[in-house]
């Protein structure tokens, strides 16, 4: 009896070390996210999974919806096996504005109806604090407007960024082939 | 029990008195003053600053808010990773701050001769200086309250047009790096109190990661524009301001992880109605 109540603390122990989390995950970040369909969802729930983040604004009449193209194009680009395995996170930087039925109206727009792609939002501050891990610089224009990078952010499923795409280029081949080997990393 | 007793009492205090002038490393309950004694009101107003926020406007409007009226110093900072150890550099995720973060600190939780109590507490990142000052009940200042406040001289709210203004800073910015910082509170107290916006540090603020600088219009065709949505980067309205842009080139450079060996913070509130 004794054996097997250590051999099931050695079990705990073995599942805790690979529940912590690294230290530069941002999973380490407490942000709860309200999404398109109105659940929340916290950030750190989306563990488990490679993710691409970008932030934008269903506002955004210049280059947001390239942006999303881009993601898109990405995505159809992916074996089967890696798609399969992969969370695009589209967070908005418009707190105010971008309601759930706004950012609804956002994904029918753009025809996103895949369950693997989370559009949300988040306080604004809860925003500036993601915006700061990912490098993503942006501010308000008076007319309500935003000036951001635009940048879409790839990381592992502990959360661990494993590369940035910017501009309008989104990276081009080489970042299609980083997601395709962090999409299709085996399980550790 | 003791000990979380002790360590309630300590979140009290940090939370009551989160300007305090701490007397020494060890000693940094004595001597708790109520917050308002420690940050200076600065009322609302509309204000140009150097660059403008937006094209064809000049101008912005600040509502009233209070600000430290001095930085934040090792002393206070040592409270607060007492009380708060995630924020200890033996324990912070590397998320959080590069591997320089306390760096100049003898211990994870004692300052040592190389920080003295009373210098601003330096070598700390975005993340760091948020969490003190939310602790604190507080939050970092945005760019234009500080820019705003920064403004000032002892008579004028503002004297950035003053030459004595500018060289007066730019004499800080001409002085050798690699001395000691000198205590906060040395500085002269500007026409609302506050002191040190200019002469002993860079200062964290809030939204330093809005700051997009392009004071050059031969960068318009650059295709690195691309990466940016939106109207643009923003231009320097008033490129004779060295002392203010300099801090925005400063800050525009910063990761929200990075620290500097001359880059603290203070904190803000909004104005109480």
């Amino acid at each position: 009896m004794r054996l097997i109540s250590k051999c099931l603390i050695c079990l705990f122990m073995t599942a805790a070390l690979a529940e912590e989390l690294p230290g530069d995950s941002l999973y380490r970040l407490q942000i709860p996210l309200q999404t398109a369909d109105g659940r929340t969802v916290a950030l750190a729930d989306l563990r488990g999974k490679p993710i691409l983040i970008t932030l934008f604004y269903s506002q955004c009449s210049s280059v947001c919806p390239m942006i999303t193209v881009q993601l898109q194009n990405i995505d159809r680009h992916l074996t089967q096996k890696a798609r399969h395995n992969l969370t695009i996170l589209m967070l908005s930087l418009d707190s105010d504005r971008d309601t759930p039925q706004a950012l609804q109206t956002f994904k029918q727009d753009h025809h996103i109806d895949d369950p693997r792609w989370i559009v949300a939002r988040a306080s604004a501050t809860d925003v500036r604090t993601l915006a700061a891990v990912l490098g993503v610089r942006y501010r308000q224009l008076p007319d309500q407007s935003f000036n951001h990078s635009a940048v879409i952010t790839l990381a592992d499923r502990d959360g661990v960024i494993k590369g940035h795409a910017e501009g309008v280029t989104a990276g081009g081949a080489a970042f299609l082939r980083k997601v395709e080997s962090t999409a299709a990393a085996p399980r550790h | 029990m003791r000990t979380i007793v002790t360590g309630l009492l300590l979140a009290i205090v940090s939370v009551g008195g989160a300007n305090v002038a701490a007397a020494g490393a060890n000693s940094a309950v004595a001597g708790a003053n109520s917050a308002p004694a420690d940050s200076a009101a600065v009322p609302a107003g509309d204000f140009a600053p150097v660059l403008a926020p937006a094209p064809g406007k000049q101008s912005v409007h600040v509502t009233a808010f209070r600000l430290d009226k001095t930085p934040v110093t090792n002393a206070q900072f040592l409270e607060f990773v007492r009380t708060h150890p995630q924020w200890r550099r033996d324990r912070i995720a590397t998320l959080f701050a590069d591997k320089e973060y306390l760096s100049h600190w003898s211990a994870p939780d004692a300052l040592g001769k190389g920080a003295l109590a009373q210098q601003s507490v330096t070598r700390v990142s975005w993340f760091a200086a948020r969490a003190y000052c939310a602790a604190a009940g507080a939050r970092l200042p945005n760019w234009y309250e500080w820019e705003l406040a920064a403004a000032a001289d002892e008579r004028h709210t503002d004297a950035r047009s003053s030459p004595a203004w500018r060289e007066r800073i730019l004499d800080w910015y001409a002085r050798p790096a690699g001395q000691p910082l000198p205590a906060v509170g040395s500085g002269t107290a500007n026409i609302y109190g506050i002191q040190d916006l200019h002469g002993l540090i860079w200062e964290w603020v809030e939204d330093f990661g809005s700051l997009m600088v392009s004071g050059d219009s031969r960068t318009q065709g650059d295709p690195d524009k691309l990466a940016f949505c939106g109207a643009g980067a923003l231009s320097a309205q008033d490129r004779e301001n060295y002392p203010v842009l300099m801090r925005i080139a400063y800050l525009s450079a910063l990761e929200a992880r990075s620290t500097g060996r001359v880059l603290g913070f203070r904190c803000a509130q909004d104005a109480t109605p």
